[in-house]
């Protein structure tokens, strides 16, 4: 299919360049470990050997333990597969949601559309710190939480890419032409506008999935967010943090895997971006 | 016969794309002569809008010069250095442009940039010997309340206006060589018809030579003294406007008459068959063999060389002399 | 031919935003089989008109009606039927295109849009296409692939494949080489012939509506300015801005030159047209009563009809009979 062929052209420009290059092998490690976890895993995150708690790096642990004993490398490959199911659950719904209420807002009249905006303003102007507190407040910290935060979060962002996109398109020729050979508004909007501006939202989910990722790991650290024994990154920092005195290795440990995963989206998104650039784009 | 004021020479200009190296132009030769108006016709591909910003030196940065010499008075204008080719733009050399939405700058006053113009070829006018030589310029050229004029903006203007205001401009900067490419084309038809009458009023104004681009061979058999035909990078026929088209002398220049929608109503429509060359192709033929009615094996192995045909014609055909 | 009608507009009037009067007090007829121009600037309301005829910009007053039905009950009732009836060129043929779909795909547009028999319908697809001279490795290729030539013909073999009746089309050969806008024209008109279909051709080019059309409407600042058979719009325009309008056509011949009736001017906006006669700031017989009194549309002659105080007045010199 062609669109799997573009993907690859625009692919291959990303992994030249250094940044997009170390980033796209950053992401596949971090892909990897979430997909294959319970294969990568020497062992069961949640298995205690409470008489090894702290020990340092070993054959048998590889990063050392923590203050239960369990094997921090394993802990640290499962807090991959939370990250990542946290991060792309959560981008899937603000994607969807936003760019559904986006497309919307620029095809419905003025009175609509701006109901639309000012929902997308306040939410943006909301620190997502105090929204998420608010939320714990009532529903309890989980998981769920944290992909509902980041969800609403990042949709009103993709809303307003997708709307601003969308009116570059709304009165361009092949819309009015679909219109003329008698195409239904929905046709419409599925079949020639949503494939005309997912480009831009493509790149802008790559760039948020770091941002998620931190979410996340904030959210969990503070202990608003993924509950023990589901070994989050944030989780694992907030232990390390605790039980410092007893061995700096955790943090130390969880803290760089978060800040190179981290790293790691971010360059590869940037990078995204800079291929798909249209200057750099299909020539006559 | 005196010197032609531009004398191209076997110009060749390349231009690199993603598809390969697109030969904009393919050994151009054309004399513009002093104080003539020469009208350059061509379709999509036939690089006329090329040699435009040839002459100006103003070329993209994926294009180059491969060969050839343009000769401005004398002078080879590719042998200059920029600084050497800025001091010739907007004084000895300038230009209309097609859009003239686009070719004025939002932030400045029409009076500013007739200004700006005014001072570069007398860099010392006081300011309001400079205005009003340029309020006295959009009366020359039939704009109506100038003095309110030229404290307008580029955007509260009309299409024709702004393009009366380009006129002006290169009126003022009283040029030697004026390059006009697709001055009407964004016009309405009324308007179009005001700037027409325009040119042909000012001519005497104008001193020095123009070159005026167009794919509107109507327009340049009213407007020009003599006529360039060019296709798929070359310039296949010249000579003074009324003899070239009253007896075409290259196969293309006879083809695209015979597309001119004429007055009868019976019979089909005519139209050459086939497309117009693919810049990337290299060939070493006549770029118009392919589609032309008289091609012979000759054609299509050997790129025809522009020789003189009559009394200021000259024309890029093997078999010019037997057609005619 | 049947006698009554395809085409009627009745006092047809688009107002936007309830300031700019893009059609003021449109009534025209166009009958079957009828090949009709439209000729008009910036402002002219042709654009307008064509919209309101193809249901894509509702009438603020007035009525449009096809085949005896107005747009808005055609769309009603059966609005899918009405798109297959009446089709429209757009101007730009290669941005009408869906940029990333294929040239396959957006012809198979109306067929899924219509539920279209599928086999059958792209039998005849395929059959327009081979009279368009389509080459099948075309299908294959991106809008931004084609020539605008191709995707002209590709917006006609999309229009044709669901039989209209009337197809509309916005300045045809608009960056067409001239070498190439014949072939276009000639299979337009075959096209005509063999299937009956009536058209209304906007364009600027003269020559071409002069050549190719049996009715012209010549219209200004959203009004029908004068309406009549083109041979004898042509050969004696009666509104002075027709005969301004068809003088600035330059012509390659000299023989064909008419002396020039430059206006003076430029158009007035369509949101403050001028009072009276809205012709009267840049006519040359402008006369008092102009000001103050706008003419109707009005037969001056059978079959002829001009919005002017003074038809015929201006002579329109050397005209090429």
């Amino acid at each position: 299919m062609n669109a799997l062929r573009e993907a690859l052209v625009v692919l291959r420009r990303v992994c030249v360049t250094f940044a997009g290059g170390t980033g796209f092998i950053i992401v596949l490690a971090v892909l990897a470990f979430a997909l294959f976890a319970p294969w990568i895993a020497p062992q069961d995150p949640d298995r205690l050997d409470v008489l090894h708690r702290f020990a340092g790096p070993s054959a048998e642990h590889w990063l050392g333990s923590d203050q239960l004993g369990r094997d921090l490398f394993s802990r640290i490959v499962f807090g991959a597969s939370v990250a990542m199911a946290v991060a792309l659950t959560a981008i899937a719904i603000a994607l969807s949601t936003g760019t559904l209420l986006g497309v919307l807002a620029a095809f419905l009249p003025p009175r609509s559309e701006r109901l639309i905006l000012i929902l997308f303003d306040v939410i943006l102007s909301f620190p997502n710190l105090v929204l998420a507190l608010a939320i714990v407040a009532v529903f309890g910290p989980s998981t769920t939480i944290v992909v509902a935060v980041a969800a609403i979060t990042l949709a009103p962002n993709f809303g307003r890419v997708a709307r601003a996109q969308t009116l570059t398109l709304r009165n361009a020729p092949f819309l009015e032409a679909e219109r003329i050979l008698g195409a239904s508004g929905w046709r419409i909007v599925v079949h020639h506008v949503l494939p005309n501006i997912l480009g831009p939202l493509i790149v802008l989910a790559s760039m948020d999935i770091p941002i998620v990722i931190t979410i996340e790991a904030g959210l969990s650290f503070l202990g608003l967010g993924v509950r023990p024994p589901l070994a989050s990154w944030g989780v694992l920092i907030q232990d390390g943090y605790q039980f410092l005195s007893d061995s700096w290795i955790p943090v130390v440990v969880s803290s760089l895997t978060l800040a190179i995963a981290t790293l790691g989206f971010t360059l590869f998104g940037e990078s995204l971006r800079d291929a798909v650039d249209p200057r750099i784009g299909r020539e006559r | 016969m005196t010197e032609p004021l531009v004398s191209i020479r076997n110009l060749k200009l390349d231009a690199a794309t993603s598809r390969g190296t697109a030969h904009i132009l393919r050994g151009v030769d054309l004399d513009i002569g002093r104080g003539r108006i020469v009208g350059v016709v061509g379709e999509s591909g036939s690089g006329k809008s090329s040699l435009a910003s040839c002459l100006l030196g103003l070329l993209a940065a994926n294009v180059r010069v491969l060969d050839g010499s343009i000769k401005f008075d004398g002078v080879d204008l590719l042998s200059l250095g920029e600084g050497q080719m800025q001091a010739i733009r907007g004084t000895r050399v300038a230009m209309i442009f097609q859009d003239p939405m686009t070719a004025l700058n939002p932030l400045f006053t029409i009076g500013t940039h007739l200004i700006d113009v005014i001072r570069r070829r007398s860099p010392k006018v006081a300011r309001r010997d400079a205005l009003a030589r340029a309020e006295e310029m959009l009366r020359t050229v039939g704009i109506a309340d100038a003095a309110l004029r030229l404290k307008a903006y580029p955007h509260q203007l009309s299409g024709g206006m702004r393009q009366r205001v380009m006129i002006a401009m290169a009126l003022l900067a009283g040029p030697e060589l004026l390059l006009a490419d697709e001055p009407t084309t964004a016009l309405d038809a009324t308007v179009e018809a005001q700037i027409v009458s325009l040119l042909q009023a000012l001519r005497r104004n104008i001193s020095g030579s123009i070159a005026f681009i167009s794919h509107h061979l109507g327009l340049i058999a009213e407007l020009c003294d003599d006529l360039c035909v060019m296709y798929g990078g070359m310039v296949v026929e010249t000579g003074p406007v009324a003899d070239v088209l009253g007896k075409p002398m290259h196969p293309y220049t006879s083809a695209l008459l015979a597309c001119e929608i004429g007055d009868d109503r019976e019979g089909r429509l005519v139209s050459i068959p086939g497309e117009v060359p693919d810049p990337i192709s290299e060939t070493q033929a006549c770029m118009f063999a392919p589609r032309c009615a008289h091609a012979i094996e000759r054609c299509r192995g050997e790129v025809p060389r522009m020789r003189t045909a009559a009394d200021g014609r000259k024309v890029a055909c093997h078999r010019f002399e037997e057609l005619a | 031919m049947t006698d009554a009608p395809l085409i009627a507009f009745d006092r047809v009037s688009v107002v936007f935003d309830g300031e700019v009067r893009a059609l003021d007090d449109v009534s025209l007829t166009i009958a079957k089989g009828e090949i009709s121009g439209l000729v008009g600037e910036s402002g002219s309301g042709k654009t307008t008109l064509c919209r309101v005829l193809v249901g894509l910009t509702p009438a603020t007053s007035g009525s449009v009606a096809i085949d005896g039905r107005s747009v808005s009950d055609h769309l009603a009732i059966d609005a899918l039927a009405f798109r297959r009836k009446v089709q429209m060129l757009l101007q730009d043929a290669v941005a009408s295109l869906s940029p990333r779909m294929t040239i396959r795909r957006s012809l198979g547009e109306p067929i899924l849009i219509h539920r279209l028999a599928s086999a059958e319908s792209w039998k005849r697809l395929d059959g327009i296409l081979k009279r368009l001279g389509l080459p099948e490795d075309l299908l294959g290729k991106y809008p931004h692939q084609i020539s605008g030539g191709q995707a002209r013909r590709v917006g006609v073999a999309r229009a044709l494949v669901m039989q209209p009746e009337l197809i509309v089309a916005d300045e045809p050969t608009a960056g067409l080489d001239v070498s190439v806008q014949g072939e276009l024209l000639n299979l337009l008109l075959d096209l005509q012939r063999e299937f009956g279909l009536t058209y209304l051709l906007v364009s600027h080019n003269l020559n071409l509506i002069r050549r190719v059309t049996s009715r012209t409407l010549v219209m200004y600042l959203g009004q029908i300015v004068e309406d009549a058979e083109t041979r004898q719009l042509f050969r004696r325009p009666a509104h002075p801005y027709s005969a301004a309008l068809l003088s600035t056509n330059p012509a390659v011949d000299p023989r064909h030159r008419r002396s020039r009736i430059v206006l003076q001017g430029e158009i007035p906006s369509v949101v403050a047209p001028p009072s009276g006669c809205r012709f009267h700031t840049r006519c040359p017989l402008a006369a008092e009563r102009c000001r103050t009194e706008p003419p109707d549309l009005v037969e001056i002659e059978p079959g002829r009809r001009a919005r002017c105080h003074f038809p015929f007045s201006l002579a329109a010199a050397g005209a090429a009979a």
